[in-house]
């Protein structure tokens, strides 16, 4: 079995070389010399990051007692958080609406596929490009962002919720039709109870990557942080971008830990209620040397 | 108690693609109480999920003279709970069905809901979700949504399964005082004792035959053919 799993991960390995040479046409000598090239422009471009981007800006005049407040940092990350908060929250709520009617074990199948086409279509499209039209029909600006998000929220997170509900026992629903309860009763007493950490996760999961594809469309003038990346990188201004994408690595590293400590309420597992910070570092730490006894 | 049937049954085929028992009917009133008995794999289930509206029958036709909101109660075989609310919520769901709209409706429905808690034992693991509790705990929670509900028509399969004797007891006396107050109880079950000690009525399905005897009948019937044998 071990030898078979080998020759079969050696087997995909081999048509994903084959593949990749036939992408490239054998022309290998491109990637000659690139990781030089990575280390020559890191270190003159980008090292060390210009952090002036926390700082107050020179116009328009700052009024906050705290001249982080103005700076281009805060002010960009806040419209990307506020831009991916009420797009998830809009699109939670447009999501599990349709899921609801596209799960074909809550509707009929003359619901539920019309609902499930127009999902994947909504989907099939990446926010980025959401974004592009909606920046041409009503301007720049982050209302273009929002519109963008949500419409790629309600797509995504209506297929995973949908999939969810179809992957629950099929012996409560049952009761409650038996019962009489009506399709709305089950769906809001039966439904949601049932998949409710798996609903919780999927909504951390999706605010976590609107924050991050925040950044994305704001290249293309949606608004939030990424707008003042696309400007930093037309002046080549390439520190001022690293010091952005710093401050987007630590704001998605501690949107993670939220999640975590978010799910926690409802884990399955579940008897850590409420876990503190510490907690969560002592056990990572744990983990860490579980692993390193059994090595 | 009304004579009117609460269940009547004519020429009911069950199976899913060919029949698995020959066409059955008869008659439930209010206040009897009848045990499915037979093998595995014989159609106990399948008589049970038709009557419930689950499964549609092969031919024949059954008639529920019951409430459509809430007059039927039905424990399937895994119980259908909830397993990630609240013990209360699932029992609430049972009082939510037969409580009509008013100021007092929340009330209401949380005494019905407590009363049932109550009386199958439970009410330190109110607040519990269900997954937390075990096999024999998850059954009386299930008995209790029926108890909070009061259907006119009980359907349940196997539903004293896992249940030590003191639970049983526990559990059978809740139903008996739901029995009272005239509802009728169909419950598969797998342990002739519990049949023998509970039921008004047999239902036994065997080599596609069915045979509907009142209990008196039923134990006379066996006990003449074990002398045979």
């Amino acid at each position: 079995m071990k030898y078979r799993l080998f020759g079969i991960i050696l087997f995909l390995l081999f048509i994903a070389w084959r593949t990749l040479d036939g992408l490239v046409e054998g022309d290998w000598g491109r990637l000659e010399g690139g990781l030089s090239n990575l280390v020559v422009f890191f270190e003159e471009s980008m090292w060390p990051p210009n952090w002036s981007v926390l700082e107050a800006r020179s116009y328009p005049v700052c009024e906050e007692e705290v001249g982080f407040f103005c700076s281009v940092g805060y002010l960009g990350m806040m419209e990307t958080l506020k831009i991916a908060f009420v797009s998830t929250v809009l699109g939670f709520i447009g999501a599990i609406s349709l899921s609801s009617l596209a799960a074909r074990n809550l509707t009929p199948l003359f619901v539920s596929i019309p609902v499930r086409v127009f999902l994947s279509a909504v989907r099939s499209l990446p926010s980025l490009i959401w974004a592009i039209l909606f920046v041409i029909v009503i301007g720049f600006g982050p209302l273009s962002g929002v519109l963008a998000m949500t419409f790629y929220t309600v797509g995504y997170l209506g297929k995973l919720q949908y999939e969810v509900f179809e992957g629950m026992a099929n012996d409560p629903l049952e009761a409650g039709r038996a019962m009489g309860l009506s399709r709305p009763s089950i769906f809001f007493n039966i439904v949601i109870p049932e998949n409710g950490n798996h609903l919780l996760s999927q909504l951390m999961f999706m605010f976590e990557y609107n924050v991050r594809h925040g950044t994305v469309i704001g290249i293309v003038g949606a608004g939030g942080i990424g707008y003042y990346i696309s400007t930093y990188l037309k002046f080549l201004q390439y520190d001022k971008v690293f010091a952005l994408l710093i401050l987007i690595f630590i704001v998605v590293v501690l949107i993670d830990l939220l999640s975590l400590m978010v799910r926690s309420f409802v884990n399955e597992e579940g008897d850590v209620r409420k876990p503190t910070w510490l907690t969560l570092l002592m056990k990572a730490r744990k983990r860490k040397q579980t692993s390193v006894e059994e090595a | 108690m009304s004579d009117t049937a609460i269940l009547s049954l004519e020429g009911l085929i069950i199976g899913y693609d060919d029949p698995l028992v020959e066409p059955i009917s008869l008659e439930v009133k209010p206040g009897e109480i009848v045990a499915i008995l037979g093998p595995s794999g014989i159609g106990k289930t399948t008589l049970i999920r038709t009557i419930a509206g689950l499964v549609r029958p092969l031919g024949g036709s059954f008639e529920l003279n019951v409430e459509p909101r809430g007059g039927l109660g039905y424990i399937p075989q895994r119980l259908g709970l909830i397993r990630h609310a609240t013990v209360a919520h699932n029992v609430s769901l049972g009082a939510r069905m037969r409580v009509k709209w008013s100021l007092d409706m929340f009330k209401e429905r949380k005494e019905r809901t407590f009363e049932a808690i109550r009386t199958l034992g439970i009410e330190d693991k109110a607040s519990e979700p269900v997954r937390r509790l075990s096999g024999g705990q998850q059954r009386r929670v299930a008995t209790a949504r029926t108890l909070a509900q009061r259907p006119e028509l009980m359907l349940a399969d196997e539903f004293l399964g896992e249940l030590d004797q003191t639970n049983v007891d526990i559990v059978l006396g809740a139903v008996r005082d739901l029995v009272q107050s005239g509802t009728a109880v169909i419950m598969v079950e797998h342990h002739e004792d519990n049949a023998k000690n509970f039921a008004t009525r047999i239902w036994e399905i065997k080599d596609q035959r069915f045979i509907d005897l009142p209990i008196d009948e039923w134990v006379k019937y066996h006990s003449e053919k074990e002398e045979e044998e």
